[in-house]
């Protein structure tokens, strides 16, 4: 296949937080605001006047100061983050809007919460409480902090308009670029698909870290040139996985699976589109914060969800998505130290071959990802083993 | 009578001696130690228990739907 | 060579080559020196027999620092050569009033149970139970070890209350336990809810006349591992068995691990769970409910508990809890029982309150720091029970004598400690170690320190709003995630209780600790804090022994405070093997 336009771009954009696409709308006036979560959500954060930045720390090695701060043994996501900070990667960040959704990104949080960590002297540090249920009170809690540790501080702090109208406004670009996404995902459905996961995964990655307006347009040409580009003729791939997962900001761990042979051709982790661009729905007699809070509860697989139906069906959703995109199996990856995902990985593992016959690979990853090696032979092996059973299908 | 409770006494008393002989050489514990747990561990090392991983894994339904949740008053 | 046998053969074998060493040993002398030596010995014990001295130790034993207790064990077993003399008073108070007296209870209360027979169906049953049951004793000896007097009283009350309430809980799961019972479901099945350890006894006042609360993992994992920290291991295994990595926190896996292998009492048609204390909680609730296969019910708690706008949602998901509970169990919800066991728990609370004072402002305070740390989290975690109150009876007696009479209850004490973080589940009695050893007197712990609020029962609203609160300062949870303010509470508690030394649990894999550990450093480096790491693994002993851990904290004492030891023999043994 031909080169995918913007896709070097792109690369390039991913190599360090504060982009030059970042500094494009910093210098233009904009407020640069970090998150690190799904539960954040990032159409409250790209309202008229400001940014999200979903944080990364890309090209990170050893984080050794961080690793002081918060020892070795807590996942290195988290620590990486800090020790850019530490190294001053965020300084760019005018706040933090930050959740306890998990223990390590909220202690990193509050490290740049308590320590004179980002050089910027409107830095400041917001917490929200994020619920663990989908149900009405639930709903009703978020859209409560929300308003509360998210639109009233950027109003407080920065000036930003936070009405309703601003609100429909960032929902509006928000929707467009969910569709745009949605639109290119859809065409990993196909048998012999124009875009690998890899440059999915870059295309998504730039549309979290990069300010929405200016990346939108790039995108869009991105969509228009894979609707005229054409695959090779012979599919370079073995078989077809769905990627999940936790945390998972890095192109080339996709690149591995796939320089292997199995295409990814779903995405279901932290950093993945699903889901995650969904397009944002306001019903009739709902505010748009309302509806805000309600999508971010019900579009989302986290397995921090712990009532007994959302538990399960979130098994389901994995499943629907291998009919879905003609999948022959799942790897589902979790960052070392993670202690949702140990068990959610664990259990996936068990649970996918027996109750829905898929084939699992099991596999726990750092964030600086040196066990190349390694990993190459268990992709192969998985590989190798889904052959195998197709082929004695076969017979 | 006097002879029973004489009798009773003793047998009390030496009870008594025994147990805290007993208690004083720790040999409860070492009972326990050398004799009771490695006996009764091999039982439960040997005993064939159900693999709960063949559970089968199906959807539930909502233990409580938002209908069924309302504001309880009380006086 | 008909009746030749290896092991006869062996026999003699030894038995020769000993008959050669005393051979060679007579024609060397060496038989005639051990003679004169033993001969010396008893020479030198006749020459200095010192009567008085000697009937000193028999009527008041022997000062702290020439007890030896390290002398006593027996190899790495934990066991002893003999118990302890601790003067004749308190030998026979122990041997009366502790050993006698909970032994008998132990009997006692299983045939007082629900179903007396099912207590040997269990032991028989369950590993947990079989093996740590009857070691009960030892555990009292390793937390008591070296007390005297009115300490020695008053912390042996605290674990008579504990394994009081662990024979009521574990008659009640086996007399409700389906699988005791042929897999048939009996009246006390019906009549039981099953909940995770975490979760406050407090929820299920409205039902506690009509229904029981047992938390499923407290006695199969939590209170047998530290009775006898051998049967958790398999537990943490078998999780790992099925492919969760090592490195959660091992709690988790261990409760967890329960269910792997299928040696959880399946006693309730319900199930309730929660998000305390940790993303482990959370986790392992894809576990319960997958094996245990029944309605379940997340009662999640906010994580920042101090902004008051998460109060409502909390107070919303404890009534929800309740609706639950009176769909699944038939039974409606009733304020007065609820007003009536939480105004019985506020008197505990008081209590509480006024040992924290004595403890705090005066050398008095009669309790150890295991036992106050256990009894504390036992009971606060579990909610009112008719035993608290009579155990506090006791202790108040005890306490109020030991201020009237200014007794002096642990007069080596060298450094007033305070215990922050998740305490060691196998070495909870590290600090009856580091007293006898050190001087070091643990007089507070996290834990102890939640639970604490007084639960106003005059409105449903208040009381509500109480009950949330007092859910969200859970144990572990309030400190240990939930926002740093909470956990740089140590300094204001150092203060108040008065403490010099902070003795810093230091739990391996407990991300929300190891999170924010460099922090810790950074302030005890500059308020010049004496703190010493403990590094551990909750229930997990192969990852930092109790060795080590004795170790570590010689190390500082040795090198950092430049101190010598109360008893030189407690410095270094072998417990590896012990309970």
């Amino acid at each position: 296949m031909r080169d995918l336009k913007h896709l070097i771009e792109f690369d390039d954009l991913l190599q360090e937080a504060n982009n030059e696409l970042v500094q494009q709308a910093k210098n233009e006036g904009k407020r640069a605001l970090g998150y690190t979560c799904y539960f954040m959500p990032e159409v409250l954060l790209d309202l008229p006047g400001c940014f999200s930045v979903r944080l990364r720390a890309p090209r990170s090695t050893s984080p050794d100061i961080a690793t002081y701060y918060m020892s070795n043994r807590t996942c290195m996501y988290g620590r990486c983050l800090l020790e850019r900070a530490l190294e001053g990667g965020y300084n760019f960040l005018d706040a933090q809007m930050a959740t306890e959704t998990c223990t390590v990104t909220c202690r990193f949080q509050e490290h740049l919460q308590m320590m004179d960590v980002i050089q910027n002297p409107d830095f400041f540090t917001e917490f929200t409480d994020v619920p663990f249920k989908k149900n009405k009170n639930s709903i009703d809690h978020y859209e409560t902090q929300l308003q509360a540790h998210v639109l009233n501080p950027l109003k407080e702090h920065f000036g930003i308009d936070t009405s309703d109208e601003a609100i429909m406004k960032a929902i509006e670009e928000h929707n467009e670029l969910c569709r745009l996404i949605t639109e290119i995902g859809e065409y990993r459905k196909k048998e012999n698909p124009v875009i690998t996961g890899y440059e999915f995964q870059l295309i998504m990655l730039v549309s979290l870290c990069c300010p929405k307006y200016l990346i939108i347009p790039k995108i869009k040409e991105v969509l228009e040139d894979l609707k005229t580009r054409v695959p090779d003729e012979k599919n370079p791939y073995r078989v077809r996985v769905v990627l999940a997962g936790s945390e998972n900001d890095d192109p080339d761990f996709t690149k591995l699976i796939e320089e292997c042979g199995a295409l990814v051709v779903a995405d279901r982790h932290c950093y993945g589109s699903l889901p995650g661009r969904e397009e944002i729905e306001v019903r009739e007699g709902e505010t748009p914060l309302r509806a805000v809070a309600r999508h971010y509860l019900e579009n989302n697989e986290c397995c921090r969800f712990m009532e007994q139906h959302t538990m399960r069906e979130r098994k389901d959703y994995i499943a629907n998505l291998v009919d879905e995109y003609k999948a022959d199996g799942i790897i589902v990856e979790s960052m070392k130290f993670c202690e949702y995902w140990s068990y959610e990985r664990t259990i996936d593992t068990l649970i996918f071959p027996k109750n829905f016959g898929v084939p699992t690979c099991s596999i726990e990853k750092e964030y600086v990802n040196n066990a190349v090696g390694q990993l190459r032979t268990r992709f192969q092996a998985f590989i190798e083993s889904i052959e195998l059973k197709k082929l004695n299908a076969g017979k | 009578m006097k002879k029973f409770i004489i009798g009773l006494l003793k047998v009390l008393g030496l009870t008594y001696v025994i147990l805290f002989i007993v208690f004083y050489f720790d040999l409860d514990g070492k009972f326990l130690y050398y004799i009771w747990e490695p006996n009764i561990v091999t039982r439960y090392d040997k005993m064939k228990k159900k693999d709960n991983t063949k559970t089968p894994y199906e959807k539930k339904e909502n233990v409580m739907p938002d209908s069924e949740v309302e504001k309880r008053t009380f006086n | 060579m008909k009746n030749f046998t290896v092991k006869g053969f062996l026999n003699q074998f030894i038995s020769v080559q000993a008959g050669k060493k005393v051979v060679d040993d007579a024609k060397t002398g060496e038989i005639r020196d051990k003679r004169v030596s033993i001969q010396e010995r008893i020479g030198n014990g006749i020459k200095n027999f010192d009567l008085k001295k000697t009937i000193d130790v028999f009527l008041n034993g022997r000062p702290h620092e020439e007890r030896r207790l390290g002398d006593l064990y027996i190899g790495n077993t934990g066991l002893y050569k003999h118990r302890e003399w601790r003067g004749f008073k308190d030998t026979m108070y122990y041997f009366n009033m502790i050993w006698l007296y909970n032994y008998g209870h132990m009997v006692m209360d299983i045939f007082k149970g629900d179903e007396p027979l099912a207590f040997f169906k269990g032991v028989w049953r369950y590993r947990w139970m079989g093996q740590t049951y009857l070691s009960v004793m030892h555990w009292f000896d390793r937390g008591l070890e070296g007390l005297r007097g009115e300490a020695l009283k008053a912390s042996a009350w605290h674990y008579r209350a504990m394994v009081s309430e662990t024979i009521r809980q574990f008659m009640r799961m086996f007399a409700a336990d389906k699988k005791l019972h042929l897999g048939m479901e009996n009246e006390y099945w019906k009549k039981t809810i099953a909940h995770d350890e975490t979760v406050s006894g407090n929820i299920f006042y409205p039902w506690r006349d009509v229904l029981d609360d047992v938390p499923l993992q407290m006695i199969p994992y939590f209170v047998s591992c530290h009775v006898n920290n051998k049967t958790v291991l398999n537990y943490i295994d078998a999780m790992q068995s099925i492919g969760l990595p090592a490195d959660p926190c091992p709690m988790c896996q261990a409760e967890s691990g329960l269910f792997v292998e299928d040696d959880y009492p399946d006693y309730s048609p319900v199930m309730v769970t929660s998000n305390e204390a940790c993303d482990g909680s959370v986790a392992t609730s894809i576990i319960t409910d997958w094996f245990l296969d029944r309605p379940l019910f997340a009662m999640p708690q906010p994580m920042r508990f101090d902004d008051p706008l998460v109060q409502k949602h909390c107070q919303e998901e404890i009534e929800e809890c309740w609706k639950f509970i009176e769909k699944e169990m038939g039974v409606p919800f009733d304020f007065e029982q609820y007003k009536k066991y939480a105004e019985s728990f506020n008197k505990l609370t008081e209590f509480e309150h006024e040992k924290w004072d004595v403890a705090a402002n005066t050398p008095y305070y009669p309790i150890n720091g295991v036992a106050q740390a256990l009894y504390r989290i036992y009971y606060s975690q579990d909610g009112d029970r008719e035993i608290w109150h009579e155990t506090d009876a006791h202790v108040k007696k005890i306490l109020d004598k030991c201020v009237k009479n200014k007794i002096e209850t642990f007069p080596k004490t060298r450094h007033r400690a305070i215990a922050w973080s998740c305490a060691p589940l196998y070495y909870s009695n590290w600090c009856t170690w580091a007293y006898n050893c050190w001087g070091i007197n643990t007089i507070i712990n996290m834990d102890s320190l939640m639970f604490d609020q007084m639960l106003r029962t005059d409105t449903y609203e208040h009381a509500l709003e109480d009950l949330a609160t007092f859910n969200e300062l859970a144990p572990m949870r309030s400190m240990a995630v939930g926002g740093h303010e909470h956990i740089f509470q140590l300094w204001d508690y150092m203060e108040r209780f008065n403490c010099d030394m902070v003795i810093m649990y230091d739990q391996l894999q407990c991300k929300g600790m190891q999170g924010i550990k460099g922090m810790f450093e950074d302030e005890f480096r500059k308020r010049n804090i004496h703190a010493i790491w403990v590094p551990h693994a909750l229930p997990d002993k192969r990852t930092v022994s109790r060795r080590e851990i004795r170790s570590i904290i010689n190390d500082y004492m040795t090198t950092v405070m430049q101190e010598e030891p109360l008893d030189p023999t407690l410095l270094d043994f072998d417990d590896s093997e012990s309970w």
